[in-house]
């Protein structure tokens, strides 16, 4: 993670650092968990700042699990109060040179909404392991550690997101 | 083509083959063609995809100014803490003046001494041994005087004058008296003028060449001859009719020793006078009119015996 393990966290470069790495990852988690962007970078931006209040009692490589379980909390007393709405959405990787034609384009726009819709209705549980590893990139023991779960339980949960938006292709 | 879409296969092989722990080539073997091609496909368009990246330099600066919106919020909780302390220091005020005003002069003799204090009234007090008044810093305007012990009053005339003890309170206007009191002995003596004696029991207002004492729930009034002052401010005490034990109190008061006596003569009323400047001739003034005997036994202990 951070490789200035003894270098302190109440200094603007560390935590500008800090946010460099993982502000991105956060982010996303909670757009994953939550289906939210909004609600997603507001509570992200929050957690940075409760980092920050506590930077005195925390060392660097704490940093991200904290940033993890506080953005998680500040989620969740949000969605005790409303009902959040998805707004969850993908786009095309723009540096793929895709030089298909017009009719494959056309599928893979419409593809693109089925595995949106897909991607939204996954138990949320699925859905956080299956885009953690999917668009993070992240492995399976990454997400075990970050979730606290085992990796048999992460492997778990993609192998049944994947049964599930199979059905999507079937469709189109 | 084994094994169709087995939901309840016990062996994860999706995620293994989506993160290329397996090959197509195995997949295949696991799931059926039409299936295969499908996952495939799904494997595919989801690579193809990602979610749109945040801002960066947006939402940094957004952590910044959350950080100093919260900053800036942060002075009210500062001025509550300042109302406590704030509280906290009238608090202390109050206490400052009420001490100022109340009891904070303190003047105690110590063994076989006796003192003289002019008070701010012009009013004079003469502390007997081991005798101690408390009174009041603007004592002109709050003539409040605690006394524990023996005291000789010359009070100035003015406002009432008040004497605390703790078995009761003398109150005069201008007047000359003395005052004895211990922890169950309270003695009043009025050389000129009026006083007015108040214990919990009783009220009483004596005058020039009364004299009153209360002592084990008795109360006893008597006259004596008239008096400049109180002997003991010539270096004598003197009684009249007093108990043996208050003899005995009164002089250990003075000369700061212990003294043993047989407790049948306890209640043995006295009259006579006992020195200051000499321990024995105080001893002798006592023990011979009642046949008694006395025996030093250590320096500050003496044993009275019959």
């Amino acid at each position: 993670m951070n490789q200035k393990s003894n270098s302190n966290l109440c200094s603007d470069v560390v935590f500008k650092t800090i946010f460099e790495s993982h502000f991105k990852g956060l982010r996303n988690f909670l757009i994953y968990k939550y289906k939210d962007i909004e609600r997603a970078e507001d509570n992200a931006q929050n957690a940075f700042v409760i980092l920050w209040e506590n930077c005195s009692i925390l060392k660097p490589e704490q940093a991200k699990s904290f940033l993890f379980t506080t953005a998680i909390r500040l989620s969740l007393n949000a969605i005790k109060h409303d009902k959040v709405v998805s707004n969850f959405e993908l786009k095309s990787k723009t540096n793929g040179m895709h030089q298909e034609s017009p009719e494959f384009l056309l599928l893979e726009a419409e593809l693109k909404l089925q595995l949106e819709k897909a991607i939204n209705d996954l138990p949320e549980k699925q859905r956080t392991v299956f885009l953690m590893n999917r668009m993070e990139n992240q492995t399976y023991s990454e997400i075990a550690g970050l979730l606290d779960l085992s990796v048999k339980a992460v492997e778990k949960r993609m192998h049944l997101a994947l049964l599930s938006l199979r059905k999507v292709i079937q469709n189109v | 083509m084994k094994k169709n879409n087995d939901i309840n296969g016990d062996l994860p092989f999706l995620s293994d083959w989506i993160s290329d722990k397996i090959t197509d080539g195995q997949l295949k073997d696991l799931v059926n063609e039409e299936d295969f091609l499908a996952y495939k496909q799904l494997k595919v368009a989801i690579n193809s995809m990602e979610i749109a990246p945040p801002n960066m330099e947006v939402n940094f600066e957004s952590i910044q100014n959350k950080i100093k919106s919260k900053q800036l919020a942060k002075p009210t909780k500062v001025l509550s803490l300042y109302r406590n302390i704030a509280i906290a220091a009238m608090l202390l005020m109050f206490f400052g003046v009420y001490q100022l005003f109340m009891f904070s002069n303190e003047f105690q003799t110590d063994y076989g001494k006796t003192a003289s204090i002019l008070l701010q009234d012009n009013s004079q007090v003469t502390l007997n041994s081991n005798s101690k008044i408390t009174y009041p810093n603007f004592f002109k305007f709050h003539r409040n005087i605690q006394l524990n012990g023996e005291a000789y009053f010359e009070v100035a005339k003015g406002k009432p004058f008040t004497v605390v003890t703790s078995q009761g309170e003398v109150r005069v206007l201008g007047t000359k008296f003395n005052i004895i009191s211990s922890s169950n002995f309270f003695e009043i003596q009025c050389f000129e003028g009026k006083v007015q004696v108040c214990t919990t029991t009783s009220k009483d207002i004596i005058t020039k060449g009364m004299a009153i004492r209360f002592y084990d729930n008795k109360e006893e009034h008597w006259k004596f001859q008239e008096e400049q002052k109180p002997h003991w401010i010539i270096g004598e005490s003197n009684y009249r009719q007093l108990p043996f034990k208050f003899v005995m109190e009164q002089l250990q008061q003075q000369y700061n020793i212990e003294i043993q006596y047989p407790e049948t003569i306890a209640q043995t009323k006295m009259t006579g006078s006992f020195t200051h400047s000499d321990l024995d001739v105080a001893m002798q003034s006592i023990c011979i009119p009642l046949h008694l005997h006395y025996e030093k036994t250590a320096s500050k202990k003496i044993v009275i015996f019959e």
